[in-house]
């Protein structure tokens, strides 16, 4: 869009009387003297909320860490690395780190899984892909609670559909107690929550493959290239992108995992099902350590921060 | 025309598996309808005898759905309006002002993005409870907003940085402020982005667990999930009344997908790439 052409469209009716800024460089007005003063009014909104209910919690979570607060809104004492050292003494923190990395794991292949395969059948069609695309996105628009009474229900050992649907299939050997079993409860639970995620990976997805050049494929065509060498030299090549973003997003949605778990089996049996989310709530809420729970939410966030920084490297790096 | 052909085996494959994937709401749905002793035969393909409508009014009065589902739409509106009103300002400053400490609040906004709310929660309680905010739907709607700021400024700023900075400039040439080309100039063509952050901030709103869980303390403010959740609790020897108050948690937002499906999609799929 050249200038001459935008600042007609901008300036259309309202004539050429004041052009008090005309001869000016580009730089010298975006800069402007009134820069910082408009960015400063414009920003002030956002600042202010995310100031107060977003910084300040930061460092304060910061400071709690190095402190014995058991309480909220209590005097806390410094107590330099002693929170530090008890975190490192505790088992449960341990178990709860080692499931958290394991939930992300499962719900990275089970969610990401499902819709990338679903991604690549639905995308090839035509008159029904509207259809599939909304029936299969349908679980997403669930809030992950209402997802955990539901699937509360359906491993109901008792009444659930899964059990009782195994039993009228003939596999009545199969039943399990699917949140009791303590070398099951995180994988079960975890099935719930990847049945809420995988729609808008799916549709991350679609939009990936839609992006790709079609003349690849016509390419690829023209060199008799068979469906599955297309998949592995065209389609999975023109994915990648679309395929680190999903991944950093589903091992961040995994980070934050929350509700499920508390909804389903509040982190038992015997902490099977811990999160690291689900001890911080503990923490604060029900035991009060909040010097320990600072210290949790503290690696919470250096995971998160972990993660996010990878995946762009990478990400930028593919860019190249 | 070739595409059509070979489009009947991919469906064929899809059918199960969009059957397994929708299994779950068909049997909550089916069983919602049943009688208690219907429920106790553990019988998943048997339907109910008689369509017991009488599950929804109980569950719907019992559980106090009507407060629920007002208190979840008050919330929405409020978050909803709130991250348009902050995130709009802040996102066309953050992508074509150029201001001293600009780079230094880019990365601030990049921290709340990456750090997950569970680990801000202990500070954030106790400044809603010397705010006095603790337990409203005020409390809730500046957390929510807060936590949403740093998606919201990013999706903005990413699609003003795509309109050429010329359009500014001639604004400039001619007169106008910042706040008139955001209004004026900017606002009209934002449609798509204004559209996105909508409807992410609206459905991860309306979604909302942990947020409510902390700061929403009594029934008479809670929002649909929590409430659903506290019911299915106190209720759970109850199947029918937990299976019919589960159908009024969902449905509501189902159908609503189901009548907006492609503006819903575009929204959410280019929201969270540009975001």
């Amino acid at each position: 869009m050249n200038m001459a052409k935008t600042e007609s469209m901008v300036g259309a009716g309202r004539g050429n009387a004041a052009r008090p800024l005309a001869g000016r460089s580009r730089e010298d007005i975006l800069v402007g003297a009134d820069g910082a003063g408009s960015a400063l009014f414009l920003m002030a909104p956002a600042l202010a909320v995310y100031a107060v209910f977003t910084l300040f919690p930061i460092a304060v979570t910061f400071w709690l860490s190095f402190t014995d607060s058991n309480g909220f809104n209590t005097d806390a004492g410094f107590v330099g690395l002693e929170n530090y050292r008890k975190a490192a003494a505790d088992p449960i923190l341990w178990q709860s780190l080692w499931q958290t990395l394991l939930w992300l794991v499962y719900h990275v292949v089970l969610a990401g899984g499902l819709g990338l395969g679903l991604a690549l059948a639905i995308a090839r069609l035509r008159r029904s892909q509207v259809f599939f695309r909304t029936a299969f996105f349908l679980p997403h628009l669930v809030s992950l609670a209402v997802v955990g009474v539901i699937w509360a229900n359906i491993y109901d050992p008792f009444f659930g559909l899964l059990n009782t649907s195994l039993a009228a299939i003939g596999l009545g050997g199969w039943t399990q107690g699917w949140l009791s079993d303590p070398s099951l409860v995180l994988f079960s639970v975890n099935v719930a929550s990847s049945w809420q995620g995988f729609g808008l990976y799916m549709l991350l997805f679609i939009a990936g493959l839609q992006d790709i050049d079609p003349s690849l494929y016509d390419a690829a065509e023209v060199d008799g290239a068979s469906a599955f060498q297309k998949l592995v030299y065209v389609t999975l090549p023109g994915l990648r992108e679309v395929m680190t973003f999903v991944m950093s997003l589903a091992m961040i949605n995994g980070l934050k995992g929350f509700a499920t778990v508390f909804v389903m089996t509040n982190g038992g049996p015997f902490y099977q099902s811990e999160l690291i989310t689900t001890y911080i709530y503990r923490l604060a809420f029900q035991s009060q350590d909040h010097g320990l729970a600072a210290v949790l939410c503290i690696l919470l966030s250096v995971l998160a921060i972990t993660i996010t920084v990878v995946f762009n490297k990478w990400r930028a790096r593919l860019r190249r | 025309m070739t595409m059509h052909k070979r489009e009947w085996p991919t469906v064929v494959a899809l059918a199960p598996v969009l059957l397994l994937v929708l299994a779950p709401f068909a049997w909550l749905i089916v069983s919602s309808l049943k009688s208690e002793i219907e429920i106790g035969q553990a019988d998943p393909l048997s339907l109910p005898a008689n369509l017991m409508w009488r599950n929804y009014q109980d569950a719907w009065q019992i559980g106090g759905f009507s407060e629920l589902i007002g208190n979840s739409f008050l919330n929405l509106a409020g978050v909803v309006a709130l991250t348009l009103l902050t995130c709009t300002p802040a996102g066309y400053a953050l992508s074509k002002i150029r201001f001293p400490g600009r780079e230094w609040l880019f990365y601030a906004f990049i921290l709340g993005l990456t750090i997950p709310i569970q680990a801000i929660v202990i500070p954030l309680y106790e400044v809603l409870t010397a705010l006095g905010l603790v337990n409203s739907l005020s409390g809730i709607v500046l957390a929510q907003v807060s936590n949403g700021i740093p998606f919201g400024i990013f999706l903005m700023r990413s699609f003003f940085t795509n309109v050429p900075d010329e359009l500014v400039e001639a604004a400039k040439v001619d007169g106008a402020t910042h706040l008139q080309i955001l209004t004026k100039v900017f606002l009209p063509i934002s449609t798509p982005a204004v559209q996105a952050l909508i409807i992410i901030s609206a459905l991860s709103t309306w979604n909302d667990f942990f947020l409510p869980l902390v700061v929403l303390i009594s029934p008479q403010v809670q929002t649909l999930p929590l409430g659903l959740v506290r019911f299915a609790g106190t209720y759970s020897s109850e199947y029918r009344l937990v299976f019919s108050g589960t159908v009024i948690s969902f449905l509501p937002i189902i159908l609503l997908y189901i009548l907006t499906q492609r503006r819903f999609t575009e929204g959410l799929t280019q929201g969270a790439i540009k975001g």
